[in-house]
């Protein structure tokens, strides 16, 4: 017994546990896990001794950020490593070399790097020193913390003076998936429970619309890549304006949803099933909170929409607009709580099926992976004598369905990454999908 | 007979489920909530709160920032729908 708990620095939270289920099913298809990046474009090579300073700060203060995360048992834990990893890395661009290359090159070779999970660091620091540029990039895996812990990690690796980063290292008690559940009494978890359950299988009635046809889906995953888009501020205030028309105030999120939907619809309408289902993640923290840092403090819901449905712009708005507030009013969204942590006592395997998989088949329930992490405010700040000029972010996808949009919005403009396994997916491919989606998010009626 | 507000309990729920602000004694009732950090997630679960606390029922399409840009701006909203 004594030996099971040797060097255990904290165990997962049921959060934690949902992502490392996530993190295995990558891995069982030979790809590196859950790997996620977080990148910043800087104007110039920042200074570097002073971020080696402060990275040094952050592990101090973090000391899971140089764990391995081990198995116990059942349970797994960030346990105490016997060697201290290198996690500061510099990648200099070679003369004569194409930047925009070298930085496209470099940041999916990092995201690629495949390692046993015990191995693997759940944080490095990459600095990509261009010919006049630069990209500062996170990688961390998933259980270690979500994009709003990266960003948190940012704003500690910028803040600028010790006083602030007391701030970031403030115990906030229990996990926050834990401080909710302690909210019900237990037959009000069970009835949550049930409710959940409830859930899934409304959703499971349609089977799921997967964009890959059957020669894709038996072909073996082999790199994730991605594209970036931007569009101008222009674009991006017309964008927004047309999103609050057709789907409100409270809508931005499901509208960049439904407009990948339709693209999807229009890409392809034979893709077989009957009805898109996209995977959303809200955030268990207060907005503009700076801890917990590390951890993943999210749950997961899913919007559902019928092929009929995606066919008519202003009903598909309504219906996803009218989904959403349903889960809400019905509270599902603390529903998926006790499910969470009931799941996590099962193996990773069954844990994946029971929350991401269809009851009825088996097949995947998600059409794509999307995340928008909103407004990004770095404003004004500058990133150790180098001004930020842009970022975006990256994930690891299992698939099916091998393709996720990650979106945020940075100095008015709006940004939109896809990450996509190859071969599964093309670059030409996602150039399609995204002429698609742009004339989606600009068209302003049926 | 003193008159309605809504603002306390208000501000109790965006504080302590909403929104993060180090002090909130100095967060005034025309601050901009939005600008605090009020997102669609947060507003939706503001609205079924109002919803459930104060039994009204507010339309989808006064979802304005207008209306729920501050503490005072969302108390005239509920007296508007409670009358």
């Amino acid at each position: 017994m004594a030996d099971k708990k040797q060097g255990i620095l904290q165990p997962l939270n049921p959060a934690d546990s949902f992502t490392l289920a996530m993190d295995e099913e990558i891995r069982k298809e030979g790809m590196p896990g859950s790997l996620c990046g977080f990148a910043l474009e800087l104007s110039n090579k920042p200074d570097v001794d002073e971020l080696q300073d402060r990275i040094n700060i952050f592990l101090e203060n973090f000391p899971v950020a140089q764990a391995s995360l081990q198995q116990r048992g059942r349970r797994f834990y960030w346990c105490q490593r016997e060697q201290q990893r290198q996690v500061f890395f510099q990648h200099p661009c070679s003369a004569g070399e194409n930047q925009t290359k070298f930085f496209q090159q470099t940041i999916e070779k990092i995201i690629n790097h495949n390692e046993p999970r015990e191995q693997q660091s759940p944080i490095e620091f990459h600095l990509l020193e261009g010919v006049n540029q630069s990209i500062f990039l996170l990688r961390w895996i998933h259980p270690f913390c979500d994009a709003r812990g990266a960003e948190l990690i940012l704003k500690f690796l910028m803040a600028e003076n010790p006083g602030q980063l007391k701030k970031f290292t403030l115990d906030s008690g229990k996990p926050l998936v834990n401080q909710q559940l302690d909210k019900y009494k237990w037959w009000q978890k069970i009835a949550l429970f049930l409710k959940a359950k409830k859930h899934i299988e409304t959703i499971d009635q349609y089977q799921s619309i997967i964009p890959l046809d059957q020669q894709q889906l038996q072909q073996k995953p082999e790199n994730l890549r991605y594209e970036i888009f931007r569009s101008s501020e222009q674009q991006t205030t017309q964008i927004g304006k047309i999103a609050r028309k057709q789907a409100g105030l409270t809508g931005a999120n499901l509208y960049y949803q439904g407009c990948l939907m339709r693209a999807l619809e229009k890409i392809n309408p034979e893709f077989p099933g009957e009805a898109y289902c996209v995977p959303y993640a809200f955030n268990l923290r207060k907005s503009k909170v700076l801890t917990p840092v590390l951890g993943n403090h999210v749950c997961a819901l899913f919007s559902q929409a019928t092929r009929e449905q995606v066919q008519n712009r202003s009903q598909l708005f309504q219906h996803l607009k009218q989904q959403n507030a349903n889960v809400i009013r019905k509270k599902m969204d603390y529903a998926f709580l006790p499910l969470m942590w009931a799941g996590s006592w099962l193996s990773l395997e069954k844990y994946g099926k029971t929350l991401r998989q269809s009851y009825k088949t088996g097949t995947e329930r998600t059409s794509f992976w999307f995340s928008d992490i909103g407004q990004m405010d770095f404003k004004g700040q500058q990133f150790f004598n180098a001004d930020i000029e842009g970022l975006f972010h990256l994930c690891q996808v299992s698939t099916p369905p091998a393709l996720a949009l990650l979106s945020c919005q940075f100095q008015g403009q709006l940004s939109l990454t896809y990450n996509f396994i190859e071969p599964q997916l093309t670059r030409d491919w996602i150039n399609q999908l995204h002429d698609y989606y742009l004339e989606e998010l600009l068209a302003a009626s049926n | 007979m003193q008159e309605f507000s809504a603002i306390p309990r208000l501000r109790d729920f965006i504080f302590q489920e909403l929104i993060f602000v180090e002090s909130p004694d100095q967060f005034g009732n025309d601050d901009d909530l939005l600008e605090a950090g009020m997102d669609s997630m947060g507003i939706m679960r503001l609205i079924m709160f109002i919803e459930d606390e104060f039994g009204v029922t507010l339309p989808d399409t006064e979802i304005e920032p207008d209306n729920i840009g501050s503490f005072n701006a969302l108390d005239n909203w509920i007296k508007k729908h409670k009358n």
